[in-house]
């Protein structure tokens, strides 16, 4: 077990250098503003963007870029400064992931909890008028673009311009220390929003694993044993069935950590998707590349975690 | 001189960048809001009420696009403009509901114009002092490391050559001593010349750039690349200041990239030296947040108002539902197609005729928001720019190309045939590069000039890619030999028409990158007349001067001019908005007030 996560970790690594890599070459190729003339203003001199592209180092080679911004990376951990507001990129990344931590743990609790148990009813009662109900529902959420639900969200229930005054709208979030409750029910909203469509698959995934599980000898041996319904479908059944699940968490636990940009945006909650987004549109490649290491950085640990879960969810697996 | 404007709605607005311009959302002004269009009370804010007002309360902004600069050496785009001129104060300001006239702000009295124009004398008036902690008396010495640190690589004003140059030792500054800049006493500096163009400099001196800095403050800040003066630490001569810790460090404290920045009292603004009444204790400023949601919190919201430009939907929904939370101020800039002048079949002056001629700029008037906010642009000096009255104000010159906004595909058939295409349409085989800038409006204005010259028989190759690729790969880049870039258009920087018309049409001023004369129009008859008008004193002599200029530009179709723009403001129903009118037609921090 250890060799393996050894083994994993040092992937991780090589991934993580894979992604610097081609983020520095894509940024590099593809067409973008460019930084210096962006510092430097329209009307700039010639010389005055010289001096500020050497001073970026935008002059040297892509590859001493790399080296360099690599160096920086192993050696301190130091991701640059941004090129737009000369802040510290880790100190920005620092500050804003606090509100997608938050944002990401409340939206995963809450589909976890409202997709597992509809997937589990559905699949129970399945051609019921429940079953259907719920997976109708689910294919609603799963098609509504979440830009426009969180829209209609805030048209509808936010306090200041909604139609129903219950929850914070746009704008309202604040950190967990400075004030625990205000965040708390500012987060109300972009939870539910962002768990929705994330509930409504999971609901679904779970429904068609779990009736293919059901429908397994070692099911109908343990019913055969006489355990209770209850006991087959949730110590058996759903075992056995949650492996899909775990996978795909795995992978949605480490993009989200990379930011949630659109929930962000919609509502103003200064998390790190927003500021990759922003970071996009001003060319300021310090922040995208420091944004993208981190999401791909999660993604890898996220993933590690799950396969190492496999071990404890399903006996059959072992690592070699 | 002035900057390009960007073309831009909300979503565009947040590829821009610094100096990328302002928008519609921040720039621009205008002039005595001489629109055209029926506004309604409480839209123009030539009548808003600027003394007897409420005093203290905090005002809330909601903006959807950070800052870009603080520091007033950087700082080029309306909406820095609306937080610096309530944190710093220049040698001379425009007081709101004028576009034109300077009043003296840390100087204490008009300038002294001596030698023929090649010598300005500006006096300092005493008792205004820096925030904490420098907390000292500002001096002409300040005024004039503020200026001499435009030329420091390190700062790198975007201006400062295009105004200060012709200050002695200006053009080869690099952040030292100007041998051009005088002080012979704590409350005087002087400005020589190399050429009598005292009248443009003491119109520059409106900009941030004269606000004065502290030397023994900003100097160590200076020494880094970038300098950290404004990105970390301020200090402020104005009413207001970043909320800062007890060195001057606001980063972190009173300035979060993205999320906010907090404008609280400087203690040491002494109103007895300054004309602007302060009325608020406080601004808080959310950054962030989707336009349509934020034009919502502000319409249905109290002491809050929109910092930058709202969606076209909220101007919609405001002007019919709200229309006491809205005001539009003419003069907010232009847009026009560049030709290209230099290269490709519109060196051809008649096809540039056809081409304005076709071009239906009602349509484009629409794209950009309907006649609120756009009306059909006749000729390049806009509106509350001095000599746009006089180049032919709203109808333009009468000229047959420039008399029907709507297109007019006779005339153009007319010029088609006189360019030599005996059909009527372009024969000659070229297909012209067409490069514009992806999102609204942006996109549907490109769409109308790339239809009109289809129209016309040419054949093209339309490019749409972000702003930012438009600006610093193609449109600024003579090599590219691009036709057509539909999403051209300017603002001034003060109340002078050169700063409208120089940059973008002066020959001389072509650059091989960063070329802000997008048309390459290089015409020795122009050139000539820009240089001589640039001499010229007094305000009515300038815009006859200008005026005349801008006749010439029309007479040669140098572009196809599509729209003239407002800015729309939205406020909450507890804010007694004032809008300055000199530059972008946003809130003037500094006379607003809560009801």
């Amino acid at each position: 077990m250890t060799r393996y996560i050894v083994r994993r970790l040092l992937w991780g690594v090589a991934l993580l250098f894979i992604v610097s890599a081609l983020t520095f070459v894509l940024f590099d190729l593809l067409p973008s503003g460019d930084p210096a003339k962006l510092r430097a203003g329209r009307t700039a001199t010639p010389q005055a963007i010289a001096h500020i592209r050497h001073e970026l180092g935008l002059d040297q080679p892509i590859y001493t870029q790399f080296f360099d911004y690599m160096k920086g990376v192993v050696l301190h951990f130091d991701l640059g400064y941004s090129f737009y507001s000369h802040a510290s990129v880790k100190g920005l990344i620092a500050e804003r992931l606090p509100a997608t931590v938050s944002l990401a743990a409340g939206a995963i609790v809450i589909w976890l909890l409202v997709g597992l148990s509809v997937g589990i009813v559905s699949a129970v009662r399945r051609r019921t008028l429940l079953d259907r109900t719920a997976m109708g529902t689910a294919l609603v959420f799963i098609s509504a673009p979440e830009y426009w639900l969180g829209l209609l969200a805030l048209f509808l229930f936010a306090s200041d311009i909604g139609k129903l005054a219950v929850f914070p709208g746009a704008g309202s979030y604040v950190a967990f220390s400075s004030e625990p409750v205000k965040w708390f029910t500012a987060l109300i909203l972009p939870w539910l929003v962002l768990a929705a469509s994330f509930a409504a698959v999971y609901a679904r995934l779970l429904r068609g694993s779990l009736i293919e599980v059901l429908g397994e000898d070692y099911i109908r041996t343990a019913r055969a044993k006489g355990l209770t319904e209850r006991r087959v479908v949730m110590r058996h059944g759903v075992r056995g069935a949650i492996t899909p699940i775990v996978t795909v968490l795995g992978l949605d636990i480490g993009t989200l950590l990379g930011g949630a940009l659109l929930i962000e945006v919609v509502f103003n909650i200064p998390g790190v998707g927003r500021l990759n987004y922003d970071a996009i549109n001003h060319a300021d490649f310090p922040i995208v590349q420091g944004t993208v290491l981190l999401a791909a950085l999660f993604i890898v640990v996220a993933n590690l975690l799950v396969d190492i879960s496999y071990a404890f969810l399903d006996p059959r697996v072992r690592f070699k | 001189m002035s900057r390009p404007n960007r073309p831009g709605g909300p979503l565009a607005a947040l590829a821009s960048t610094a100096l990328f311009v302002l928008a519609v959302a921040g720039c621009g002004s205008g002039g005595s809001s001489t629109s055209t269009i029926p506004l309604k009370a409480g839209e123009s804010p030539i009548g808003q009420q600027l003394t007897g007002k409420h005093r203290g309360g905090t005002l809330t902004v909601y903006e959807h696009e950070d800052f870009e600069h603080f520091d007033p050496g950087e700082a080029y785009g309306g909406q820095d403009y609306t937080v610096l001129y309530a944190i710093e104060r220049p040698l001379y300001s425009y007081p709101p509901n004028t576009a034109n006239k300077l009043v003296p702000d840390v100087a204490a009295t008009a300038p002294v114009i001596s030698d023929g124009g090649k010598t300005l004398t500006v006096t300092i008036r005493p008792h205004i002092y820096f925030s904490p902690p420098v907390n000292r008396e500002v001096n002409s010495g300040d005024v004039a490391y503020a200026i001499e640190r435009g030329a420091n690589p390190n700062v790198a004003n975007p201006y400062f050559h295009s105004y200060f140059n012709d200050v002695v030792g200006a053009e080869k500054a690099n952040g030292g001593l100007i041998a051009g800049i005088e002080t012979p006493s704590r409350y005087t500096i002087v400005f020589h010349l190399t050429k009598p163009t005292a009248a443009l400099l003491y119109g520059a001196l409106s900009l941030p750039l004269s606000a004065p800095v502290p030397p023994e403050f900003a100097k160590p800040l200076d020494a880094h690349s970038p300098t950290t003066y404004g990105t970390e630490y301020l200090v402020a001569t104005g009413p207001y200041m970043l909320k800062a810790d007890s060195r001057g460090k606001f980063l972190g404290i009173g300035y979060q990239p993205g999320k906010s920045a907090t404008l609280v009292r400087n203690p040491t603004w002494n109103p007895h030296t300054d004309y602007r009444p302060a009325y608020l204790d406080r601004i808080d400023i959310n950054i962030g947040g989707e336009p349509t949601v934020i034009g919502q919190q502000v319409l249905k919201g109290q002491n809050v108002v929109q910092n930058d430009s709202p969606a076209q939907s909220i101007v919609k929904e405001a002007y019919e539902r709200y229309p006491q939370q809205i005001t539009f101020t003419s003069g907010s800039g232009d847009y026009y197609a560049s030709l290209n002048n230099a290269h490709g079949p519109f060196t051809n002056i008649d096809l540039r005729k056809a081409v304005w001629a076709a071009l239906d700029r009602e349509a484009i008037a629409k794209v950009r928001g309907g006649p609120l906010v756009a009306q059909p642009m006749t000729h390049f000096l806009y509106p509350g720019v001095a000599g746009y009255e006089q180049a032919g104000g709203a109808a333009g010159p009468k000229v047959d190309y420039n008399e029907h906004p709507e297109g007019d595909m006779a005339v153009a058939t007319k010029y088609m045939k006189l360019a030599g295409y005996s059909s009527g349409k372009y024969t000659g085989g070229k297909t012209l590069q067409v490069v514009g800038s992806t999102g609204e409006p942006a996109e549907g204005m490109a769409q109308i000039v790339n239809q009109t010259l289809q129209n016309l028989g040419f054949k093209t190759h339309l490019s749409l890619v972000d702003q930012s690729v438009m600006y610093d790969k193609y449109c600024t880049v003579p090599a590219q030999e691009i036709d057509v870039c539909p999403n051209g258009g300017w603002v001034r920087d003060f109340a002078d028409p050169q700063t409208v018309l120089y940059v973008p049409f002066y020959g001389p001023a072509i650059e091989a990158q960063g070329n802000s004369n997008w048309s390459q129009v290089n015409d020795p008859a122009i050139n000539a007349a820009m240089r001589k008008a640039e001499l010229v004193v007094g305000e009515p002599a300038r815009a006859e001067a200008w005026a005349k200029i801008d006749e010439m530009l029309v007479a040669q179709a140098v572009a196809a001019p599509e729209v003239y723009v407002n800015q729309a403001n939205i406020e909450g129903s507890g804010v007694a908005g004032v809008n300055q009118l000199w530059n972008s037609g946003a809130w003037d921090y500094d006379f607003t007030s809560l009801k």
